[in-house]
């Protein structure tokens, strides 16, 4: 469903991702950890169109994305939950994730999505009227992952998502996302918190210093010794 | 000092304040888009009031390069006043194609895209001067057609008088003030606009077409310059091509005052400084054109940020 092949992503003149292959297949969830640094925002960020690969190519359903700019992607079907939530703080709960419908204009299907949104994170429901910047962490995040679901995305990118939060709400995030995947919808998960991530994904792939160093079914993968060592503890 | 006095000073205040919000308006705009200062604002309204009233008139002046000559047509007020305002419209479309998106593109700094559109002003003046001439244009006394100049309330022993212009210039504004609230508080589009303002980045990964939405931005910021450039025009004449520029300084320090970016400071702002130079006391007239810069001064003296701004700290 998505391909990177040889992609190469540079800030300026400084390489963050050297020749990196990956695929995600269609219902699948695929896991991308790594230290602090790795490169792994700026890996879903070529993959957004948030920035133009310096070489190597990404497809998805085997259309190049290159030259495509974020806005039209999103209308490919590709939702980007950034890193650090990036809520629109200004605006209310209810606006964030209308806007997360904004490529859709079907008003029906939309107030049927909000109700899931809303079912899925209740906490939401209660806040609707609220400004989204006096939401916690937890709750911002709920938001970020609810609006980019009200685009009705075929891929989900998700930009560490446990990030900053208490171990029993990044549970709970979790076993949505593991939901979210039963309904059908295929997930791409960076995280620093590996174990958690290697628990839930099919498979994995583990990035250091902007290369793929491992790469495998997330169980297999989870037993390795290196892996283990680096990163589960 | 006596209630009908109170009663003019206020009426004249509030229409020329709401042509001041409406104008700031503009600026407010773009700034709470890309963070910078449109320069080119202030010759967009000048251009407007130019453009409605050949429309509306029918004929140039009498130097400049179109000097003499005659459009086949006259438009009535109203209807000039519309169309000039969306030439204005595209001309603030032209104004971010030249000056801002090159350096947008480039991800120069912002002081550069300040410079280029005080550039894309200073040519749009002399594009002025060039077709319409350096000479004062007013508009006919006659241009609201029939209605009466004014009409005169008793109060108590004296007279409120309502001009007709002042009521068109407060109804305008009125009606431009309440239909971008209702756009930008209540409209998809609208709160696209103010996500975009918030983040650029996370508007774009929400399918939002930053581009197209500063182009629309300009537009909706050159519409309310030159309708406000008409409506000054029209209650004062237009005091040759660079009479946009002064009122563009003085309305500088009306957002400044509101505080920047912020869309209820813009309004406030205007109306603030309207009210103001109404309330001038005869004898200090002279002084008028410095009012909005002493009250800038006081009350950034105050509150740094302006009336309604926010903090660096709350920014964040
Ligand atoms: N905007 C940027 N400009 C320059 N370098 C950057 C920028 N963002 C990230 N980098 C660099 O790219 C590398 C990868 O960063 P990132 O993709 O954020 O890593 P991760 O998400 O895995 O923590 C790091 O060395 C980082 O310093
Ligand atoms: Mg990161």
């Amino acid at each position: 469903m998505l391909e990177l092949n040889a992609a190469t992503l540079a800030y300026g003149q400084a390489t963050a991702v050297h020749g990196v292959s990956l695929h995600v297949r269609l219902g699948e969830i695929v896991t991308l950890i790594g230290a602090n640094g790795a490169g792994k925002t700026t890996l879903l960020r070529a993959v957004s169109g948030l920035i133009a690969p310096k070489s190597g190519s990404i497809t998805f359903e085997g259309r190049t994305l290159r030259g495509l700019s974020p806005d039209k992607i999103v209308r490919l079907g590709l939702a980007h939950c950034p890193e650090g939530r990036q809520v629109l703080a200004s605006l209310s709960v209810q606006d964030n994730l209308e806007l997360g419908a904004y490529i859709r204009s079907d008003t029906a299907g939309i107030r049927q999505d909000l109700d899931m949104v809303f079912d899925l994170f209740p906490r939401l429901r209660e806040r609707a009227g609220q400004l989204a910047g006096t939401l916690s962490g937890g709750e911002q995040q709920m938001l970020a992952i609810g609006r980019a679901l009200m685009c009705r995305p075929k891929l989900l990118l998700l930009d560490e998502p446990s990030l900053g939060l208490a171990p029993i709400i990044t549970q709970g995030i979790f076993d949505i996302i593991t939901n979210l995947n039963w309904q059908g919808v295929t997930i791409l998960l960076v995280e620093q918190n590996a174990h958690m991530a290697m628990k839930i994904a099919h498979r994995a792939y583990v990035l250091e210093a902007g290369q793929i160093v491992a790469e495998g079914n997330a169980q297999e993968l989870a037993g390795d010794e290196r892996v283990r060592k680096a990163y589960l503890g | 000092m006596s209630l009908a006095w109170f009663l003019q000073n206020l009426l004249n205040g509030l229409s020329i304040g709401s042509v001041y919000a409406v104008f700031a308006l503009g600026y407010t705009l773009v700034f709470s888009i890309l963070g910078i200062i449109n320069f080119a604002h202030g010759a967009v309204f000048t251009l407007g009031a130019y453009l409605t009233y050949v429309l509306a008139v029918g004929e140039f002046g009498l130097n400049g390069m179109l000097a003499g000559v005659t459009l086949p047509f006259k438009l009535p007020f109203a209807l000039a006043l519309l169309v000039g305002a969306a030439l204005s419209g595209l001309a603030g479309v032209a104004v971010e194609r030249m000056a801002f998106r090159p350096l947008r593109k480039r991800g120069a700094d912002a002081l550069l895209a300040l410079v280029s559109s005080l550039g894309v002003a200073l040519i749009l003046v002399n594009f002025i001067q060039y077709l319409f001439g350096a000479e004062i244009y007013s508009f006919p006394p006659d241009i609201l057609g029939d209605l009466p100049p004014a009409m005169l309330f008793q109060v108590g022993e004296e007279f409120v008088a309502v001009r007709t212009i002042q009521a068109v210039l407060f109804g305008v504004s009125l009606l431009m003030l309440l239909l971008l609230v209702w756009f930008i508080q209540f409209t998809k589009r609208g709160k696209a606009l103010r996500a975009m303002a918030e983040n650029p980045e996370t508007a774009s990964l929400l399918g939002i077409n930053v581009d197209t939405f500063v182009l629309g931005t300009f537009f909706i910021s050159g519409v309310l310059g030159g309708l406000s450039g008409t409506l000054i025009g029209v209650s004062f004449g237009l005091a040759g091509p660079y009479f946009g520029v002064s009122y563009g300084l003085k309305t500088l320090a009306v957002i400044v005052l509101g505080g920047l970016g912020s869309i209820p400071g813009a309004v406030l702002g205007g109306l603030v400084i309207g009210l103001a130079e109404a309330f001038l006391p005869p004898d200090l007239s002279s002084f008028k054109e410095a009012v909005a810069y002493a009250l800038l001064f006081i009350v950034l003296l105050v509150r740094p940020q302006g009336l309604l701004g926010h903090n660096a700290e709350e920014k964040v």
